[in-house]
């Protein structure tokens, strides 16, 4: 193959240029003439000639043609060709790995299970990716090898993790299993409402019931006679009174927003967090926004917002209001629901040692049914002695 | 082999030939550039000389057989 390269000779006679190249034999092609420099393209071969016999005139090779010109250019971008190859190859190995699997259950044993089942089968950390029908295969073994405890798997790829949603097999057991049971009382007051589901109320509104009284039993009689015994449920609501102790210091540290902000990126993952800049602000309340998910890392934008920190102190007022919150939300620990006040009233309050203390009476109602389980057999000798007497009385 | 031969005999005149172009003129196995200007260039050919006159004349392609002229084209002449 030719080798031709682009050359540039300058001259102020280009026609005495032209008239030398010819006499000399040499080829030359593309010509073109811009200031004092004729542009041309010309045989490598033929620049041994131009330097023996046109001395006067100073030859220089601006670039390759052809095949030569690409391995020129690859030899100059090596680096890079070779960076953005490894790139590649480098992408491709890690997309195609699994960093996480992620068993999605509550149940601690079936995660374990599943994951020994996992490791038997390939598929760990830093293991590679298989393919769709791979991941079917599996499936279907891990199904059949533990039939009475899975009920459904599904395994999801996502990214470098592996997700596997499964669903426990739940044997139906019979509800005569459960046993049966009576609603009762956890705390003394007075009824202010009740929703039966099943079994029969034994209080109205306003009866006075103490702890342990039975609300809704399970007993289905007729005519003082059980006929039936089930499982009572229901929700029954009491006014309950509380005597409530709390304490509350009367200085206090307020922390205030500057107004300035300071962005960084947090990383979060098993281990816990970590902060990628070196943070900026010395006192700071952070908040943080989700970005992206990278390699089992959860990425986060953190804006940091600088605070001052001032000490403070309540007045008598203020520090009352506080801890009358306070109670409150002892309560509303308390109770599932955020509970109704019906009344309260504060019976005490002192000040020792920068800090008061108050005592509170606070009525509120609240679900004071609880199911509590008993046993038919008792119940039944109970019933069949009494069938007994009654029949005792009859005869 | 002599297809190639005589295809190349048929459409390559061995001798010489000149195409004439609005602004070019190809010359095919000319001897040698004697007088190269912007106006005027003189081809010497093996039986003949060639004058070819004009404006903005210049070389385009040129090797030891054929040579390719740019230009403005007003005259060309054989000179015997």
């Amino acid at each position: 193959m030719k080798h031709y390269v682009r050359g540039r000779i300058k001259t102020n006679s280009r026609t005495n240029l032209l008239l030398k190249l010819n006499r000399i034999n040499v080829d030359i092609r593309n010509i073109k003439y811009e200031k004092d420099y004729i542009y041309f393209d010309i045989l490598s071969s033929d620049i041994k000639k131009i330097k023996k016999y046109l001395i006067s005139y100073k030859f220089e090779v601006i670039d390759e043609l052809g095949i030569y010109k690409l391995k020129k250019e690859l030899r100059v971008n090596m680096l890079f060709i070779v960076s953005v190859v490894f790139a590649c190859v480098v992408f491709l190995i890690l997309s195609n790995i699994i960093v996480k699997v992620n068993i999605i259950h509550q149940n601690k044993d079936l995660r374990e299970l599943i994951n020994e089942d996992l490791k038997e089968y390939g598929v760990t950390p830093m293991s590679f990716k298989k393919s769709y029908d791979a991941y079917e295969e599996i499936i279907s073994k891990i199904k059949n090898k533990h039939k009475d405890r899975i009920e459904w798997l599904e395994i999801d790829v996502d990214g470098m993790v592996v997700n596997i949603r499964v669903e426990e097999r739940i044997l139906n057991e019979e509800k005569e299993e459960k046993g049966y049971c009576h609603v009762v009382a956890n705390t003394s007051g007075i009824i202010t409402h009740i929703l039966t589901a099943k079994g029969v109320a034994l209080v109205g509104v306003n009866d006075f019931v103490k702890k342990g009284d039975i609300l809704i039993s399970g007993e289905v009689k007729l005519n003082e006679e059980v006929k039936n015994d089930v499982c009572a449920s229901g929700r029954v609501y009491a006014e309950v009174w509380y005597n409530v102790k709390t304490s509350l210091p009367l200085n206090y540290t307020l922390k205030e927003k500057t107004g300035k902000m300071r962005y960084n990126i947090m990383v979060k993952n098993d281990m816990g967090e970590y902060v990628i800049l070196k943070s900026r602000v010395k006192d700071k309340e952070v908040k943080n926004k989700y970005l992206v998910k990278l390699f089992g890392y959860q990425v986060y934008l953190q804006k940091e917002y600088e605070v001052i920190q001032s000490n403070k102190r309540y007045t008598e007022e203020e520090a009352l209001n506080k801890a009358i919150s306070l109670v409150h939300e002892k309560l509303a620990v308390k109770e599932t629901q955020t509970p109704k006040i019906i009344k309260e009233k504060v019976l005490q309050k002192s000040v020792n040692n920068d800090t008061l203390d108050i005592e509170m009476f606070v009525a509120v109602e609240e679900q004071i049914g609880v199911v509590e389980p008993y046993t038919k057999e008792m119940d039944s000798d109970t019933s069949d002695r009494t069938d007994n007497d009654n029949n005792n009385s009859v005869s | 082999m002599h297809m190639i031969k005589n295809l190349q005999n048929f459409l390559l005149d061995q001798d010489y030939y000149i195409d004439i172009f609005n602004n070019y003129i190809h010359v095919y196995c000319y001897q040698e550039l004697v007088t190269l200007t912007d106006k005027l260039i003189e081809l010497k050919l093996n039986e003949f000389g060639l004058v070819i006159e004009g404006s903005n004349l210049s070389v385009s392609n040129m090797d030891n057989k054929e040579i390719l002229i740019k230009g403005v084209v007003n005259d060309v002449r054989f000179v015997r």
